[in-house]
């Protein structure tokens, strides 16, 4: 008979329970927290979660929730769906671009990620359970996106965008293309006969990722984007506020951030702008480069600038989810979704709360019980 | 203005003093700012419920429960009332080109590079966040350092009127890549010794100094006692002085003048500029800033200066400071932790970093103070947030407080001015709508250098 201990700093309260030898493992489970923050800005107090299978079975009231008949694992706390980053190259030991040609678009980000990596226990540790990762933007066409679990060595998808970009960065003086045109126009061509994977994103199966960083550039990729009906998002793009009703009209989400100590106001309120425009939000984290924990220190920063407390959740959970295209497997805390979930020493938007466990699938994958 | 015209009426009818008080009484009335809180932070530790601030032409007079409000004054409330923020690193008005410098001597002083011109947008965002005062050094890693200054951030008043403390530390870096090129690790070691050297002038060169004035000193008192012994004899010398001239003439002999042997006045060490503000910190009045971030440096560097009993030293930066802690601890030295971006450094390494490093070192009982990194100017209005953060990796929010109010302002000697709520001391005043560091709490009014400078949101 062990005991459930997620004791860190006595902030989790230890309630012997029956569990099996195999804490990580267990099948069916469930956890009641002070504080469950769920989909949008509700938070029920005395929630319950019930995990079953490495899926959501329920998540809710405690009261409600009937008969558990499960291990419940006590959390004096908040409970919430693991965060989604959606931008980084974790795991890839910056192998992420082709230095001699500019349009890689067969190239998968997937094949060069260790999911075994340190970086993503970094990730785990600031909350992040589900990440995008991608090729580097210094490419046209760099290639495709993949989404990953941070823990037990998972894809969500091999192949989640594809990843174009219509920044300066992308352009080169000692390589084809060294102007705006040109790379526009290989765009064009591309998608004029369409074949391989851009046949899937002139399909509309497959989402596309546009770099853009000046107001030109994110004005280009949005007229790209709506003339040849392109689903995605635009990646960096700080401005793109400041251009809100066309970014909103095109249907793509924005990936912002990722923002750190001394980010410009001015991006800062692009962000805000655009969630009064109604525009799909999510963050990235460019880690290793930057740290993990600056996903909620950029959501905190946009919040702190008039940034709603349920836009900020959300395009940490659930927006992000779906602008990664698992939008109906994780950010979120439904019965049938992946069992991916944090439990913090108090609101997760609160730059104050420590992370104290994470759990990926069901699997305990940080902190908790030693 | 009013007060001069009030003198000028003083000055042409004076029948007119009772006028001049009232003038001056209303005006302290329309000056007077009452401000009730739930819960007031005169220091991180010292906090009173239901208090308030009664704050008079700038100054705070009163600090209690249950204050009225004398009449015609500004009443303002919030839920948490804290002292204003200092972030102990910050480059902000500094001039660019004065921050990237490496070749400042060390005497070169910050408050010379601040820029008056500065966009006052940026300040009004940094007061925003609650930061009323900040720290800017002279270049960010130069080896000889400069004199740093504590600033505080009060519109419409130039940076160089606002200045706290014009030399409020010695600073410099270990170490630090320079041009974009890192120093090997054998230079590396020689900065360090070129530091140990240095403050080995400034220690000699104080000696000298004091040795100098003490010779002055005796000198001085002996030629007054030598004034006073010859106004004595004076009489008596002239007697016998005439007395020796008439016994030359009739003797016929030359007559030699009594020769007083002159002590020699003692001669001034020369003044060196660069060894005056190293004594300065060796004799412990300026505090030493120095960032230094590997293990070995670190040590070194502590190794070294033990022998300086008097010097004030922090370690800015410290990224491996933790190993170390022990010694910080006992020595009493604190550690001014900001944000490292991870960028060119090997991200495999998991080494403890930024706010996570706060909250271990406070664990490991060193004093952390925190700093915004200077990375850009602006970067003080985050200060808030990293001291949020650093409460999410398990620091007392209690210590994250006094980590940007009390801590700087005891470090940088500027702690009769700013970093807690006194009573007779000009008010920066932050008014929160919740505990200063949650994701939902706004600042609603800042008062810096007594000034309302900020109003609700």
């Amino acid at each position: 008979m062990l005991t459930w201990i997620l004791g860190l700093g006595g902030v989790v309260a230890a309630v012997p329970v029956q569990a099996s030898d195999d804490h990580g493992a267990q099948a069916s489970f469930a956890v009641r927290a002070q504080h469950l923050r769920l989909f949008g800005n509700e938070v029920v107090h005395d929630g319950v979660l019930v995990v079953e299978n490495g899926k959501v079975r329920y998540a809710g009231d405690a009261k409600r929730a009937g008969e558990i008949g499960h291990d419940v694992i006590e959390h004096d706390g908040w409970l919430s769906a693991g965060l989604v980053a959606c931008r980084s190259y974790s795991g890839t030991r910056g192998d992420t671009l082709e230095g001699k040609r500019p349009l890689t678009a067969e190239a998968r980000i997937a094949d060069v990620v260790a999911l075994d990596h340190v970086d993503f226990e970094r990730a785990l540790a600031a909350g992040i359970t589900t990440m995008v990762i991608a090729p580097s933007a210094a490419n046209v066409v760099s290639g495709a996106t993949a989404v990953v679990k941070t823990h037990g060595a998972s894809f969500v998808s091999r192949e989640a965008h594809l990843a174009l970009s219509f920044s300066d960065s992308a352009l080169r003086f000692n390589r084809y293309p060294t102007s705006y045109m040109a790379a526009l126009g290989e765009l064009e061509n591309a998608l004029a006969r369409p074949s391989g994977v851009w046949k899937r994103v002139a399909d509309g199966k497959l989402p596309v990722l546009l770099d853009a960083g000046s107001r030109d550039e994110i004005q280009r990729a949005v007229r790209f984007a709506k003339d040849h009906k392109l689903q995605g998002a635009l990646s960096r793009a700080p401005w793109a506020g400041e251009l809100a009703d066309d970014v909103k009209q095109s249907g793509l989400a924005v990936i912002a951030g990722p923002f750190d100590v001394g980010t410009a106001e001015r991006s800062l309120a692009s962000v805000v702008a655009l969630a009064k425009a109604g525009v799909p939000l999510a963050f990235g984290v460019d880690a290793p480069w930057n740290s993990e924990e600056g996903l909620r220190l950029s959501a905190a920063m946009c919040m702190r600038a008039g940034l709603d407390g349920r836009t900020a959740w959300e395009s940490l959970t659930s927006t992000a989810a779906a602008v990664a295209g698992a939008g109906t497997r994780v950010g979120k805390l439904v019965s049938g979704y992946d069992a991916d979930f944090v439990l913090w020493s108090g609101d997760p938007l609160d730059l104050t709360s420590r992370v104290v466990a994470v759990y990926v699938d069901g699997q305990r994958a940080f902190g908790g019980a030693e | 203005m009013l007060a001069i015209i009030s003198l000028m009426t003083l000055g042409l009818h004076s029948g007119s003093t009772s006028m001049f008080h009232s003038a001056s009484e209303d005006q302290a009335t329309a000056r007077s700012v009452l401000v009730r809180s739930e819960k007031l932070y005169v220091t991180p530790k010292r906090v009173i419920e239901g208090g308030a601030l009664l704050i008079q032409d700038g100054v705070i007079v009163q600090i209690g429960r249950g204050l009225e409000a004398p009449e015609g004054a500004r009443v303002i409330e919030g839920r948490v009332v804290c002292p204003g923020f200092i972030d102990a690193w910050s480059s902000f008005a500094l001039e660019e080109n004065a921050f990237e410098d490496d070749r400042v001597g060390r005497a070169t002083r910050a408050s010379d590079a601040l820029d008056s011109y500065v966009d006052p947008r940026f300040e009004q965002q940094i007061l925003g966040a609650g930061v009323t005062a900040y720290r800017v050094q002279p270049s960010a890693g130069a080896r000889a350092g400069g004199l740093g200054a504590v600033v505080r951030l009060h519109p419409g008043k130039r940076a160089d009127q606002s200045t706290l403390l014009a030399d409020c530390c010695l600073a410099g870096g270990i170490g630090l890549a320079r041009d974009g090129r890192a120093v090997d690790v054998f230079d590396r070691v020689g900065e360090i010794d070129r530091w140990i050297g240095a403050l080995s002038d400034g220690q000699a060169y104080l000696e000298e100094q004091n040795e100098y004035r003490h010779e002055l000193e005796e000198w001085q008192k002996k030629i007054a006692e030598k004034d006073k012994e010859l106004d004595e004899a004076f009489k008596k010398a002239k007697k016998d002085r005439e007395k020796a001239q008439t016994e030359a003439k009739d003797k016929g002999t030359e007559f030699k003048e009594k020769e007083y042997k002159e002590d020699k006045k003692p001669k001034a060490p020369r003044f060196d500029e660069d060894k005056a503000e190293l004594a300065r910190v060796a004799s412990g009045e300026l505090p030493l800033v120095l960032e230094v971030h590997r293990a070995l440096e670190i040590r070194s560097l502590l190794e070294g200066t033990k022998r300086f009993t008097r010097l004030r030293l922090a370690i800015a930066g410290g990224t491996d400071a933790l190993e170390c802690a022990e010694e910080l601890k006992a020595r009493r030295i604190p550690v001014i932790v900001w944000p490292q971006p991870t960028v060119g450094g090997r991200p495999e390494e998991a080494r403890v970093k930024g706010m996570g490093l706060a909250a271990a070192l406070e664990s490991a009982g060193v004093e952390v103070i925190l700093g915004s990194g200077a990375a850009a100017g602006i970067g003080s209005r985050d200060l808030p947030l990293l001291a949020a953060l650093a409460v999410g990796h398990g620091m007392q929010s209690e210590a994250a407080l006094a980590a940007i109010t009390t801590r700087p302002a005891r470090m940088f000697d500027v702690s009769d001015k700013v970093g807690s709520l006194e009573v007779g001391r000009q008010a920066d005043v932050v008014v929160f709508s919740g505990e200063p560091f949650a994701a939902t709490t706004q600042v609603r009014f800042v008062i810096s250098g007594g000034d309302l400078v900020v109003e609700g949101r």
